[in-house]
């Protein structure tokens, strides 16, 4: 199994040890792909399926799209787009905390502010 | 910290716990008709879309800006529930509207009380759709201008200030998760001031609707679990649809089809069943509040166009967290507005 596939298989079977609409047949089904594929997908037959696949699979499984899009080599399309707009700035600023810990990345996203009520 | 992803707000405590993370959205949903009869929990519609409202600062009226958040839009007399979103690292959460709690009918705190309990415990509690009338009842959460009597702020302080919606999380502190996990892995149980505002500072308000069965679960770790040094709270500003496409240049969303149109198309209500937990009762301010119906009925006015009761024939029972069931229209249905 891919390191894509044994994550899918294992979110997937884990809803379905509660919720019997998580069989590969309706998951398949839900995201329009044949059930052989998905299984193969699962069983790191085949290499991960196309973006659009691997968000609609990531939103049926309760899944971080992004998550599951690096597990399967791909960055999406529109965090593509956020970087070939400014390269020089989003390159240097993604090098500069590659070995930065979680909370000093969470450090410099965009908050809701909390005002005066 | 809080941010705003995808129309959800996203609460983090990376001070507190790698793990202490939630989010909160706003559902849209049918109104369920407020005719004094219980009915069962409506669906998910998909979210109200949310906005830091300092991207408009310069259209904003000052006293919206100075509260800081986010702005939702709502039509007048449209419902909405709240989405819990945990994943395991319990939270409580203050929910008020006009700066009244929605459990309790107080006026807003920022720390947590356990007498009456003036806060839900997440992940126990998967949604809040309403005002607690009774235990196990709620009046739902309908859109009313404020000015006009209707909102809960007003039946409740006689005033009409504030509007929106606000919240407070509170992480649990991190040595009693590490201890429940612990015993879990052991298999025990589980601004621009100058510029002229493109409109006004009327805001929306909300206000009790019809009655559905749901409960508010009292708190089964004690008020020490949480970590009240840490807190991340927030404004919701709603804002009626012609406010919102001048602020936004957006179009709010459509308006849900009526209870009678949902019901009559086969679609499915839902009731939740929170196995052995118990529900908190109703505060005597709150048990006391009249609904929209009501208040409109006492004044000669119709504040809420079709209202005409439902018969409600088909209920999903859902259970607690852990299965991934989902509380929303079905994806081929085509009853949504």
């Amino acid at each position: 199994m891919t390191q894509f596939g044994t994550y899918v298989n294992t979110a997937r079977r884990s809803l379905q040890a509660h919720d019997r609409r998580y069989s590969l047949r309706q998951v398949a089904g839900r995201i329009g792909v044949e059930p052989g594929y998905l299984s193969k997908i699962e069983r790191g037959q085949v290499a991960p399926p196309s973006e659009a696949a691997t968000v609609r699979l990531a939103r049926e499984l309760d899944e971080d799209p992004d998550v599951l899009l690096a597990l399967g080599g791909k960055v999406s399309s529109d965090l593509q787009e956020v970087i070939r707009k400014r390269p020089r700035l989003f390159a240097q600023l993604i090098r500069e905390l590659r070995d930065a810990p979680d909370h000093a990345v969470l450090r410099i996203v965009r908050e809701v502010r909390d005002g005066d009520w | 910290m809080i941010t705003l992803e995808d129309d959800r707000l996203v609460f983090r405590f990376p001070e507190v716990h790698k793990d202490a993370r939630c989010a909160i959205e706003f559902q849209r949903t049918l109104r369920i008709p407020d005719d004094g009869l219980d009915y069962p929990l409506p669906p998910g519609m998909g979210r109200f879309p949310l906005r830091h409202l300092d991207d408009y600062a310069r259209r904003m009226p000052t006293d919206w800006l100075r509260r800081g958040g986010v702005l939702m839009p709502m039509h007048q007399a449209e419902a909405m529930w709240i989405n819990f979103d945990c994943r395991g690292y319990p939270f409580a959460v203050k929910i008020a509207t006009g700066k009244v709690c929605a459990l309790t009918g107080e006026t807003w705190m920022n720390h947590l009380n356990t007498d009456p309990q003036d806060y839900a415990v997440l992940p126990d509690q998967p949604w809040l759709d309403g005002y607690c009338v009774a235990q196990g009842i709620v009046r739902q959460f309908v859109a009313m201008p404020l000015g006009q009597g209707y909102t809960v702020e007003e039946q409740l302080t006689g005033e009409a200030q504030h509007g929106g919606l606000q919240l407070i999380a509170y992480p649990m502190k991190a040595e009693r998760y590490e201890e429940m996990m612990a015993s879990v892995i052991a298999g025990a149980p589980l601004p621009d001031a100058d510029a002229s505002p493109l409109v006004k500072s009327t805001s929306m308000g909300l206000a009790p609707g019809g009655r559905m069965r749901q409960e508010i679960y009292d708190d089964d770790y004690g008020l020490d679990a949480w970590d009240q040094r840490h807190a991340s709270r927030c404004f919701v500003t709603i804002a009626n649809s012609v406010q919102w496409m001048a602020l936004t240049g957006e179009r709010p969303p459509t308006e849900a089809p009526t209870a009678r149109e949902y019901t009559s198309a086969g679609l499915p209500w839902f009731d939740y069943f929170g196995g052995d937990l118990t529900a908190i009762a109703e505060t005597d301010k709150l048990r006391g509040i009249a609904s929209v119906a009501e208040m409109g009925a006492a004044n000669g006015e119709s504040p809420l166009p079709e209202n005409e009761s439902a018969e409600v024939e088909r209920v999903i029972s859902l259970r607690r967290p852990g299965s991934n069931q989902v509380r929303e229209l079905p994806a081929d249905s085509t009853a949504a507005g």
